[in-house]
């Protein structure tokens, strides 16, 4: 085997998603219990079995992925702590899967939960790079660094407010279709335009909905996996990358275009291939940026491939097929796995009415660890029903 | 209802310099003194970014730039901000080189685009006892 770095061997074989609400008198360790026992459970699997956790969540601190550990009672050989925000769920997925090839662990639980509303999100204790150099400034938070984001996007490609309200709306129509989507009322391009402005030039459409829930999905060897009654995933490539380019806010990437190549060459398939993308959705300008940086589109072209497309589960493109977090609402660090839940439960056959037909394989990206002007880690993953 | 007060900063011996130097109404950069770097640094860093090098100096900017980038805010990260909404946040490209963010002192308008306006620092008051370099067009 060329050692082009593959997962193989490494299944993805339960997932599971609690209800996401606006919301919630339960605690974050609920909230990541109840996605972690819906997973396991769609695996046929129980948390005796469980030897490895990953944990990414932005509001359990003084608590912490060991702490979480004791809390379930599990007796773990490998815990890693998602500190990459939005590329936590991939990443997590990433090294829990080199664990598992290496033997340090059997059966890994990686999950992600917030409970979250707007004041919730904007009073959160941040690094320096956003609060003592931004936020002194009255920065307006995530909406602020992203319209900075928006309107160099749009000045140096041309793209307009119509396109990224394309895909906003393409997204809406797919959360109608989805029972744990908070947005579920259809979205008009004439709504989009002359929503309330938040941070010229995002208006509330393209923002995320602050929410309170929990993704999680469960990743084991080929052994387990092969006697489990649970359809199977396979993990067929992903990549990660950090602090790209170091010093410069305004690349207008996070790095995707350094190791797409990896992962279409691990996962032997193309963009053209993917019979979906669940794109980390936390401003449509990092939809764009992240179909770009993965090959889906040439730089700066996008408006262009989302104009070209219906991005509907029915469509020629299948984005976000749950709605996103655009639509279906962002549960803080959960917002890195709903894409990975969605992706697993496409391929599972599970998706019930959003059903992407005959979903085989789809592409995965996370982005996250918002600091000085930008998000500093990217992350990609390509899943396959095995 | 009380009026909000805005976040303090949080100054610790790396950023000293910087908001001291605000109270005096000098921008103050680090800069690298690493012979073949000398490269400017913000926001306040241990180590010089490009290089490596730990050794670096505080020293006065020009205070002017141009505007890579800029929002308008109408919803602040913070309720103390609320009563100055809408106002321009903006990315600043110093003429030392680092990257700033700040706010332009003048009320916003819908048509003025300021993508590559020039503009020079201007101290504002924070708190009681701290300024901060926000910026106005030249």
């Amino acid at each position: 085997m060329q050692n082009d770095g593959s997962f193989d061997g490494v299944f993805v074989v339960g997932a599971g998603q609690t209800p996401y609400e606006k919301r919630t008198s339960k605690t974050v360790q609920r909230l990541i219990w109840e996605a972690s026992d819906l997973a396991l459970r769609s695996a046929g699997l129980e948390f005796r079995d469980v030897d490895g956790l990953g944990v990414t969540c932005f509001t359990l601190a003084p608590e912490n992925v060991t702490t979480m550990a004791e809390h379930l009672g599990l007796q773990c050989r490998w815990l890693c702590h998602g500190m990459f925000g939005g590329a936590s769920g991939i990443s997590g997925m990433l090294h829990a899967a080199r664990a598992i090839q290496a033997g340090d662990a059997s059966v890994v639980v990686i999950v992600a939960a917030d409970a979250f509303d707007v004041s919730s999100h904007m009073s959160m204790n941040r690094s320096a790079g956003q609060h003592d150099y931004m936020g002194l400034w009255g920065y307006g938070a995530a909406n602020g660094v992203f319209a900075l984001q928006t309107r160099l996007y749009m000045q140096q490609f041309g793209a307009t407010r119509e396109d990224f309200g394309r895909l906003c709306i393409a997204q809406r129509q797919n959360a109608m279709l989805n029972p744990n989507a908070l947005l579920r009322t259809p979205l008009t391009m004439e709504d989009y335009l002359n929503a309330r402005p938040i941070a010229d030039p995002l208006r509330l459409y393209d923002c995320v909905l602050p929410c309170c829930g929990a993704d999680a999905v469960v990743l084991t060897n080929e052994t387990i996996a092969s006697r489990l009654d649970a359809p199977k995933v396979a993990l067929l490539g992903g990549g990660e990358i950090h602090n790209f380019p170091p010093n410069e806010p305004y690349a207008l990437s996070a790095g995707w275009e350094k190791f797409q190549d990896r992962i279409w060459r691990q996962s032997r398939s193309a963009p053209e291939q993917m019979d979906f993308v669940q794109l980390y959705d936390d401003y449509p300008v990092m939809e764009f940026i992240q179909l770009e940086g993965m090959g889906f589109a040439e730089r700066g072209r996008a408006a262009e491939l989302i104009r070209n497309n219906d991005c509907t589960v029915r469509g020629t493109l299948p984005i976000n097929t749950g709605g996103g977090q655009l639509s279906a609402g962002q549960c803080g660090a959960s917002g890195g796995m709903i894409g990975v839940y969605e992706a697993v439960v496409q391929l599972r056959g599970e998706a019930g009415e959003r059903q992407v037909p005959d979903a085989r394989i789809g592409a995965v990206t996370g982005y996250g660890a918002v600091s000085y002007g930008r998000g500093l880690s990217a992350s990609a993953c390509v899943l396959g029903r095995a | 209802m009380a009026e909000a007060k805005k976040p303090p900063p949080r100054i610790n011996p790396t950023n000293r310099p910087f908001f001291e130097g605000c109270n005096e109404q000098r921008l103050m950069l680090q800069q690298c003194e690493a012979a073949d770097c000398r490269r400017h640094v913000y926001f306040p860093r241990v180590c010089c970014p490009y290089c490596g090098s730990g050794d670096l100096e505080w020293r006065q900017a020009s205070g002017s730039g141009t505007i890579v980038t800029y929002t308008i805010v109408h919803r602040p990260n913070h309720p103390s901000f609320f009563p100055e909404a809408p106002y321009y946040f903006i990315a600043v490209r110093l003429a030392e080189g680092p990257l700033m963010y700040s706010r332009l002192v003048e009320k916003p308008q819908s048509d003025l685009d300021l993508l590559g306006r020039q503009v020079s620092v201007t101290f504002v008051p924070h708190s009681d006892d701290q300024m901060l370099p926000y910026f106005r067009l030249t």
